[in-house]
């Protein structure tokens, strides 16, 4: 990263604010509209910063005993979900830190949330089983156990979710709790990504592969040959570019025509550790990803997946999350130190 | 990010009710200084509380390849994974696998994941042993057979519900299937903590630093026995026996539990290096000295001893007293002094088990291309029965001793420091399932220059 110096945004990256919570980010996502971001750490903080200033607005530095491990905002921007080690999954009132709702799965960790796209439901997988919630609180349905810890979950629609765990990804209506679809794949499948129109599931595996799968059509494919295990993944607007880690290398394969198969991917290269966190704005081909290099690089892409850099950023510590604003105008980097990093973004 | 900077972790294996829980508790109370964190895969009563404990189910992830070697331990990888986020709260790792717990996935869990390689090392892995139960559990499972081929260190536990010669007998017994682990007895778990962490024993730039060879030492002699001595003169007589000479060396101070019994044998090790002074009956019995009994004539045999102070003295002897009915008795009266310990240390008969340990020793160098077509070759068709491998090797050319070790097919090597002076050898030590000592022996030989 010769060409990089800290602290110095370069490109499309202008400065903004920094500010810090307490320990390793887990997850961040802003709400109400781009006005607060939301964080949480490994010491089982939420903290509420002002958008535009950085500014605590709120905190609650130790909620989830023994730490945080997911937390997801709502859709519509006004309420967020966190979960942690404790077995608890909270439900928040973003504008001003409150807990509205507390929920307890049980005994063990809550890895996952996810809210449906229109909002209505909340997912939450603890070990082996999922949990769905309606924004009131209330449970509408769990699973029976899985055949091991599930790893991902996703909604491919707004009853439909999607799990993932060894050897399957599974699709259940979460109202009536039937299982619709189970698409197999013996390998330990560590991260999930669905396309918005749900059609086309994505997922890294243990064994260094990517593996994907078209509902409509019923095909599969795996992508072999990464360096390290793809743990990072996310499809654009549009699905047609996927992008993926496992390796110092940004992989982005494109699904214009009949590809990805048989295609060359875009090879985006310039981190020099392995990529931890990939995010594509809201609307448009700009992807930041962000590494154990303590980099954050913004890249400009095409339609066949290659691309090139437009901005770069470091953070001084491993990127452990990256999150747009959903104006697309500004992008918060969280690291494995405590540190939150929010830049603005022009146009070039 | 160098060794010294990841985390150690130690591996606690062994069937239900060998006393893992006990070793944990006692481990977690004894280990002020140090933040453990506990992955445990039974709901065992770890009672401490300063401890962070976290519970997971075990879950062994096969890959679509269908390599036994790309298995690994799902579970691990990710509380972890997780656990790495929060490095400021701890400085060791313990994981106590179930029972049933194959010990292969865990180990290579540490050499396959990437994240995990990272930031973690696996320190050892400490099998535990109920010495009064595992003579069943061998002969009824895979994994109790696994778990004590992989361990580095193997604890003979509750002894106190065996006699000696069981457990002398079951000890020989293990030897054969590992003989790169240490043993050690206790009765309830109550081994020193230094015995099982920090062991370093998949570190390579460690492992040849703390101890000059892989193996643990094959001991010269069968037998010792431990008697309390008053000021005197002593004889000790033989009958005829199976050898016209035997080496016996006499230790003074000699502690009578398994840890003292232990230090004396390490001790007479290097005293049976020595070239032994022959002595003939009628003659006086030097202390700590290597000597070689004369027994050539017919009929019983004496030799004497002279103690000045009251002494327990260890006889480590090349036979079993059994064999030459080995007396000691007071010379002027010709009382029998009894035997307070005896301890029999080499099996009296061979095993039959299919899973088994040998080491191969060659002075001179290898040819680099012939020892890796040859190891490769070897890792490709036996890897499934090699559990464990560990060695170094003096390659044709290069000033450096290159040292190794593996899990089944995953190998892992580099250059350590050069030879110097120090004469070049290999020694290579192999533990696994039906393996051919003769066919791998020769098949290395082959790549001798």
């Amino acid at each position: 990263m010769s060409g990089l110096i800290k602290d110095s945004p370069r490109g499309v990256l202008r400065s903004g604010w920094t500010g810090s919570v307490g320990d390793y980010v887990i997850a961040g996502g802003w709400a109400c509209n781009g006005a607060l971001l939301i964080v949480c750490d490994a010491a089982g903080g939420v903290f509420g910063f002002e958008g535009t200033s950085g500014v605590v607005r709120w905190k609650d530095p130790g909620i989830h005993k023994e730490g945080a491990l997911a937390m997801a905002v709502h859709p519509g921007g006004s309420l967020f979900a966190t979960s942690g080690q404790d077995g608890r999954v909270l439900i928040w009132n973003a504008e001003d830190g409150r807990v509205i709702h507390t929920l307890e799965l049980g005994s063990g960790w809550v890895e996952h949330l996810a809210w449906s796209a229109d909002g209505q439901w909340l997912a939450a997988s603890i070990s082996r089983r999922v949990h769905v919630y309606g924004v009131d609180g209330v449970e509408s349905w769990r699973s029976e156990d899985h055949p091991s810890t599930v790893s991902a979950i996703a909604w491919a629609g707004s009853t439909e979710l999607a799990t993932a765990c060894y050897g399957r990804v599974s699709f259940f209506n979460a109202t009536s709790g039937e299982l619709r679809e189970k698409l197999e794949w013996k390998g330990s499948l560590v991260s999930m990504t669905l396309s918005s129109d749900g059609n086309i599931v994505a997922c890294g595996s243990q064994d260094n592969s990517v593996h994907f799968w078209r509902r409509s059509t019923g095909e599969d494919s795996q992508m072999y040959g990464y360096p390290g295990k793809p743990s990072a993944l996310a499809f654009d607007d549009t699905a047609t570019l996927l992008a993926t880690g496992g390796g110092e290398s940004v992989t982005v394969w494109s699904f214009q025509g009949d590809g990805p198969e048989g295609t060359q991917p875009g090879v985006l290269k310039l981190h020099v550790l392995p990529i931890t966190s990939l995010a594509f704005v809201h609307r448009g081909r700009r992807l930041a990803s962000g590494a154990r290099d303590g980099a954050v690089i913004v890249w400009s892409l095409q339609g066949d997946g290659d691309g090139s850099m437009a901005g770069a950023a470091f953070v001084g510590d491993v990127v452990a999350g990256l999150a747009w604003r959903p104006d697309d105008r500004g992008l918060a980097a969280f690291d494995a130190g405590g540190g939150v990093t929010v830049w603005r973004v022009g146009n070039r | 990010m160098s060794t010294q900077d990841k985390v150690p972790v130690t591996i606690l294996t062994g069937f239900l009710g060998s006393g893992k829980t006990t070793l944990l508790n006692r481990i977690l109370s004894e280990e002020h200084g140090k933040r453990i964190a506990v992955i445990e895969n039974e709901y065992g009563e770890v009672g401490i509380d300063q401890a962070l404990v976290i519970n997971a189910d075990e879950e062994i992830f096969e890959m679509s390849n269908g390599c036994i070697c790309c298995t690994v331990r799902g579970d691990l990888i990710r509380v972890l994974g997780n656990l790495m986020k929060r490095r400021d709260k701890f400085d060791y790792v313990l994981v106590e696998t179930t029972g049933l717990a194959d010990p292969g996935p865990v180990a290579q869990t540490f050499f396959m994941d990437d994240e995990i390689r990272e930031e973690f090392t696996l320190d050892g892995i400490v099998t535990l042993v109920d010495a009064a139960h595992i003579e069943q559990q061998l002969g009824r499972s895979d994994e109790s057979t696994e778990q004590i081929a992989f361990a580095d260190v193997l604890v003979l536990n509750k002894t106190d519900l065996v006699g000696t010669d069981g457990l002398d007998t079951l000890e020989a017994r293990l030897r054969d299937m590992n003989r790169m682990a240490r043993v050690v007895r206790s009765e309830k778990a109550d081994i020193p903590v230094e015995t099982v962490l920090n062991l370093s024993a998949f570190d390579l730039d460690q492992v040849l630093e703390r101890r000059p060879t892989f193996l643990e030492p094959e001991y010269p002699f069968e037998w010792t026995g431990v008697y309390s001595l008053e000021p005197g003169r002593y004889e000790l007589t033989l009958e005829e026996g199976p050898d016209p000479v035997m080496s016996l060396v006499v230790l003074a101070d000699q502690g009578s539990d398994d840890a003292g019994l232990r230090e004396g044998a390490e001790w007479c090790v290097r005293r049976y290096a020595l070239t032994a002074d022959a002595v003939e009956p009628g003659a006086e019995i030097p202390l700590e000295t290597h000597v070689s009994l004369q027994l050539q004539s017919p009929g019983r045999k004496s030799f004497f001893l002279q103690v000045d102070a009251p002494v327990q003295v260890g006889l480590y002897a090349q036979h079993t007293a059994e064999e030459f009915d080995m007396k000691l008795l007071r010379a002027d009266e010709g009382a029998e002094i009894p035997v307070a310990v005896e301890r029999t240390w080499v099996a009296q008969h061979e095993h039959d088990d299919e899973v088994g340990s040998f080491a191969i020793e060659r002075e001179g160098d290898v040819d680099p291309n012939r020892l890796n077509a040859w190891l490769s070759e070897l890792l490709r068709e036996r890897g499934v029965d090699i559990f464990r491998m560990k060695g170094f090797l003096s390659i044709a050319g290069d000033a450096n001793r290159f040292v190794f070790q593996g899990v089944h097919m995953l190998f892992d090597g580099q250059p350590e420091k050069p030879w110097g002076d120090a004469p070049r050898l290999n020694q290579l030590v192999f533990i696994g399932r039906n393996l051919d000592e003769q066919t791998i022996t020769s098949g290395f030989d082959a790549c001798l220059v």
